[in-house]
């Protein structure tokens, strides 16, 4: 846990409530984030946040465990609706519409919005199976094309070549970094327009992690891609922007580049100084 | 200084040791009576055991006969308990672990109640059977059995639906809802998927525990010494049989009583043990 005195004098959040956050880069926004609030059972865990995510870039949010930006990525797909008790207030704008109007379909929300896991759980069914699951319910292919969209997604996620083979084996059968690309697969394979990845090689050993990076940085061709991280060294490395956040507050957000090599807060300097978090 | 710790040593060593004996033979004074049921019954029952056990219908005083008509009504009220029971458990158990996570408060009561379900005695089932449906329709039945037997599996069927269930790590749930499925589908083609070892274990337990039954029937199956014609009739089953057959003072019915033992606790045992087998095997696959 940081410690309290860092943050006492660090000057947090003056600018909450402020006017949205500006573009970081000259992209097009895909996710515009505006006064969202976030509240678990009673505590505030995001504290009027704003935020524009760029169209097909890699943003990485990082920031000290505790600090939101887990409960951030989950209420870009509203996943967190799954449980009683949690509330989101403010708006997240996908392409102009607000995710969280009661009016916006969850399951059109989450064909948009794919989503990757912290730990790969593949469900208990073959290889094929996995990634024709979604598929199988939002479209009636003709079984011809679902087998093409199973290899395409098989293919965007670097896995077709050691799995054409066992299609039809167990999805649990597969080692943790083959089980992790697996399950970018599955997202993949309804094609999203946003990837979500919480902490998605927080599993995995270097080398597949090194896989999982490099299929990241081709998946961002067609994809606009958010990846929570712990691990400063990977943000730095995959992403384009990035989002630092304490204690349910976007403190800084801006070029990764520039985030690294000139923070312009001082608690962001700490943080990725290694000084505390 | 060198004496002390090789004291401690010795005194560790005797106090292993004495915990030891004491636990095994706890262990073996348990299990003995329990070895020594089985072996009676399995040694008399072996004795008394013929192929006429499965062709003949009980008999009369005095004459030979088998329990064919006994077998059959235990089968068929078994089926019919499992029928009733297991469908309602796991749908039950279903709606403990997934659907009910808004109302906190109402779950836990359901919990408890199913739990006192689960320990209330099984003649208590079947005076309740016998009050809601023999005095209504007047006359004792198959049928009825099968509707007490039902409700003995029931909450066996919730419980362990719901416990399983709740071992699905809740990331499975997420991983299947952030694809844009619908929570029915999740929870049938992927939740029951992952829970299917534990809830076939479940319903297999409960097929158990009723085989063995004889209370509940007691007060709706009551007996029968022929054929039933169809089960909306008193119908024959083998606990029954067995205790009014140990009870009475005839040689030849004492046999057959033993070898009515011996099959029901056959079947207990190879369901019992293939139940736990299959649950064990299952784990180590997932686990490998």
């Amino acid at each position: 846990m940081p410690s309290d005195e860092i943050v006492a004098d660090a000057p947090a959040g003056t600018d909450r409530g402020a006017a949205p956050a500006p573009a970081p880069g000259p992209e097009r926004s895909k996710l515009v984030v505006k006064g969202l609030d976030f509240y678990y059972r009673g505590y505030h865990a995001l504290k009027s946040v704003n935020l524009q995510i760029p169209e097909r870039q890699i943003t990485a949010i990082i920031g000290p465990s505790g600090c939101g930006k887990s409960t951030l990525l989950r209420v870009f797909n509203r996943i967190y609706s799954v449980y009683a008790g949690l509330e989101a207030t403010g708006e997240v704008l996908l392409d102009g519409e607000n995710i969280l109007d009661p009016g916006f379909s969850l399951n059109r929300l989450r064909t948009q919005v794919g989503m990757v896991f912290q730990k790969a759980v593949p469900f208990p069914l073959s290889i094929f199976e996995n990634v024709a699951f979604g598929l199988r319910h939002h479209l009636k292919l003709p079984r011809g094309q679902t087998e093409d969209r199973v290899e395409k997604a098989l293919r965007e996620a670097a896995l077709w070549e050691e799995v054409k083979d066992k299609l039809h084996t167990s999805g649990l059968g597969l080692s943790g970094g083959q089980q992790q690309r697996l399950c970018i697969a599955r997202a993949v394979a309804l094609r999203p327009q946003v990837l979500l990845l919480d902490e998605p090689t927080s599993a995995l050993d270097p080398i597949a992690t090194g896989r999982v990076e490099q299929l990241l940085s081709d998946l961002q061709r067609e994809y606009t891609i958010v990846i929570v991280t712990h691990n400063m060294q990977q943000a730095a490395r995959v992403s384009t922007y990035t989002a630092y956040m304490y204690l349910g507050e976007m403190v800084e957000f801006g070029a990764t580049a520039e985030l690294f090599t000139r923070p312009q807060r001082r608690q962001t300097e700490d943080y990725i100084t290694g000084r505390f978090g | 200084m060198m004496q002390s710790p090789r004291r401690l040593m010795i005194r560790r060593r005797a106090s292993n040791l004495v915990s030891k004996l004491l636990g095994t033979a706890a262990t073996l004074f348990g299990l003995s009576w329990l070895v020594w049921i089985l072996i009676v019954t399995l040694l008399n029952g072996a004795r008394a055991l013929s192929p006429r056990i499965f062709t003949e219908i009980t008999p009369p005083p005095g004459s030979d006969g088998g329990l064919a008509n006994a077998l059959i009504g235990s089968t068929l009220m078994s089926v019919l308990g499992v029928l009733i029971g297991a469908p309602l458990g796991i749908a039950a158990g279903t709606y403990l672990a997934e659907f009910a996570e808004r109302r906190p408060v109402w779950r836990e009561t359901i919990r408890f109640v199913n739990d006192i379900l689960l320990s209330a005695p099984s003649i208590v089932l079947g005076l309740f059977v016998y009050t809601i449906y023999v005095r209504q329709v007047g006359h004792f039945s198959g049928i009825a059995g099968g509707v007490a037997l039902g409700l003995i599996v029931l909450p066996v069927v919730v419980r362990t639906t719901d416990e399983t269930l709740r071992l699905v790590p809740n990331m499975m749930r997420e991983a299947a809802l952030s694809l844009g499925i619908p929570r029915w589908k999740v929870t049938v083609q992927v939740l029951y998927r992952a829970a299917l070892p534990g809830i076939l274990t479940g319903v297999l337990l409960g097929l158990a525990r009723i085989t063995g039954e004889t209370a509940p029937l007691l007060f709706t199956a009551l007996n029968n010494q022929f054929w039933s014609k169809n089960l909306d009739g008193p119908t024959a089953s083998v606990p029954v049989v067995i205790f009014q057959f140990a009870m009475s003072p005839y040689d030849a019915w004492h046999s057959l009583a033993w070898a009515g033992a011996f099959v029901v606790t056959m079947v207990v045992l190879v369901l019992s043990v293939g139940a736990r087998a299959y649950l064990l095997k299952n784990r180590m696959d997932s686990n490998a």
